[in-house]
């Protein structure tokens, strides 16, 4: 339930004989395992948010397949949700309305959304904002409503497109260790997007590095140290080295 | 207790009140002008004009007199008579109108309906409702239908072109969440697209109101036997300038309260939106 298997993808814009094509990505093959929390560090514009849309449903591939649990991705849907870097919060619906939302277009009863919500609001620490309007929150507290909306409709792969680039340092460190929290709580197969390697370090088990454009995965690289991550550890600052090496010989 | 509880519900209100009198003792210098100007206007009217010219005078009634009469048409029903014609056309185009609503949805949403329509569309628009008048008073007569199809024509325009903007500027990650919540495409329609786009074309509503309500009193100049631009013209004909001036200032006035009554009703249905509260 959540395997996800990227095939010799490549996404071309424009025709592709024409001069004016972009190749957004090439021939890229990437594995990750049921519940694994796997980053994608690049530069912006190496492809990495195409590849995310991609795996949304959002664009269809030019060539190679992206597919959960050999089911290939087609369509957008609950089972592979998107949380968006700037929330995508319904703003005429309350807190828990916007949770309720995916569990309302999979026709699920009003008592078994009640509960449901409920649940989430909890775990991701909304309880006394049910009612709250997006606009009321703080950039922090839709962030929390955004992966409740996303938990709920139990996805079997979630993909979070740079979703703390719009916090302040203190609240992006914080809700780093929410995130960690809430997914060591409910494991999901979890596909991250971004450019921070820090935040690639403290959240995967494993990290996609890729090229410049065209993107390509240039390295795979396992990340095997024990949660909470400490960013003083010496496999930690190697690791940060050797990423950071990688990410320096792209510019 | 009790006491304690009492008095936490007296304080918000008292102070709500002092908010509101002081604002009205802010506000009242702001009428020195007018009040001044009134004042110029009834000694014109009864003291200067008279000994000038008094058939001038016949032209620009004194306030009191306008209030009189104003008084004596309230009174009679006659002026409640006509502003309800007036409404009713109003309203009645309206519903009509409020079918671009819908059309500018699609025209918003599709691409090939927005291709196909706005053509005519572009064509259309620029022709002032009241250059239809000769034209509709030959198709439909003079009465309530000419009257309301040129009420409509200056509603439909500014409720559909804001429609359309309204659809066009929702937010794309709006529509890309909901699908990827496990959304279909009515419900996308519905419960984004249509809900998104509210603010925009409560704004076209008013706008359309608005001028509606000015494309009434035109229409109803030439090819009515009732309403407000009746009540004005008919008077014109007995020179009843006091009569005129009521009529014109009820057209003002029921013209404020909609633009009014639709921004409070925007704010209050979708107190979300930014875009109204402003």
């Amino acid at each position: 339930m959540g395997h996800l298997a990227v095939k010799n993808l490549s996404k071309i814009y424009g025709s592709p004989d024409s001069t004016g094509s972009v190749v957004a990505l090439r021939d890229v093959t990437l594995e990750v395992q049921n519940h694994q929390f796997c980053a994608i560090l690049g530069h912006s514009g190496c492809g990495k948010t195409t590849l995310l849309n991609i795996a949304a449903g959002f664009e269809p591939p030019t060539t190679g397949t992206v597919a959960i649990d050999d089911v290939p991705i087609r369509v957008p849907g609950w089972q592979n949700t998107m949380i968006f870097q700037d929330y995508a919060l319904f703003p005429w619906m309350d807190v828990c309305q916007n949770i309720a939302f995916g569990l309302e277009m999979k026709k699920l009863p009003a008592h078994k959304r009640k509960d449901i919500t409920s649940h989430y609001v909890d775990l991701v620490g909304l309880a006394g904002f049910e009612d709250k309007f997006p606009h009321q929150l703080s950039g922090g507290m839709r962030q929390r409503v955004a992966i409740a909306r996303a938990l709920a409709v139990q996805p079997h792969l979630l993909l979070m497109d740079e979703p703390f680039a719009a916090l302040d340092a203190q609240n992006r460190t914080f809700m780093q260790d929410e995130l960690v929290r809430i997914w060591q709580r409910e494991p999901k197969t979890v596909v991250l997007v971004t450019h921070s390697i820090d935040e690639a370090i403290k959240l995967s088990d494993c990290i996609a590095v890729m090229t410049r454009r065209p993107g390509r995965v240039k390295e795979f690289i396992n990340v095997n140290l024990p949660r909470p991550r400490d960013e003083d550890d010496i496999a930690y600052l190697q690791l940060r080295r050797r990423l950071r090496d990688l990410i320096h010989e792209e510019v | 207790m009790n006491a304690s509880t009492q008095s936490e519900d007296v304080a918000p209100a008292s102070r709500a009140a002092g908010v509101r009198t002081s604002w009205l003792f802010a506000f009242l210098p702001n009428l020195t002008l007018l009040v001044l100007a009134i004042l110029a206007w009834q000694f014109a009217s009864t003291v200067w004009l008279p000994r000038v010219d008094p058939h001038m005078a016949v032209l620009m009634p004194a306030p009191t007199t306008i209030a009189r009469t104003g008084a004596g048409m309230i009174a009679s029903g006659e002026l409640f008579f006509h502003l309800l014609a007036s409404l009713k056309r109003e309203a009645s185009a309206f519903v009509i109108a409020a079918t671009a609503i819908p059309l500018g949805i699609a025209m918003g949403w599709w691409r090939l309906v927005y291709n196909q329509v706005n053509p005519i569309m572009e064509i259309l628009r620029p022709i002032p409702p009241l250059a239809w008048i000769p034209l509709s008073i030959l198709w439909f007569g003079i009465g309530d239908e000419q009257n309301e199809f040129i009420i409509f024509l200056g509603m439909f325009f500014p409720i559909l072109v804001n429609t359309i903007v309204g659809v066009k500027n929702i937010d794309p990650n709006l529509v890309r969440a909901a699908r990827s919540l496990g959304a279909p495409e009515h419900k996308v329609l519905t419960r984004i697209v249509l809900k998104g786009s509210l603010p925009q074309i409560i704004t076209g509503v008013r706008i359309g109101l608005g001028v509606g309500w000015m494309a009434l009193v035109a229409a109803e100049l030439v090819g009515a036997n009732s309403g407000l631009g009746f009540l004005i013209n008919d008077a014109r004909s007995m020179l009843r300038t006091d009569t005129i001036i009521v009529g014109m200032l009820t057209i003002g006035v029921v013209g404020l309260l909609i633009d009014t009554a639709i921004r409070v009703l925007g704010r209050r249905l979708l107190p979300w939106s930014l875009a109204l509260s402003r």
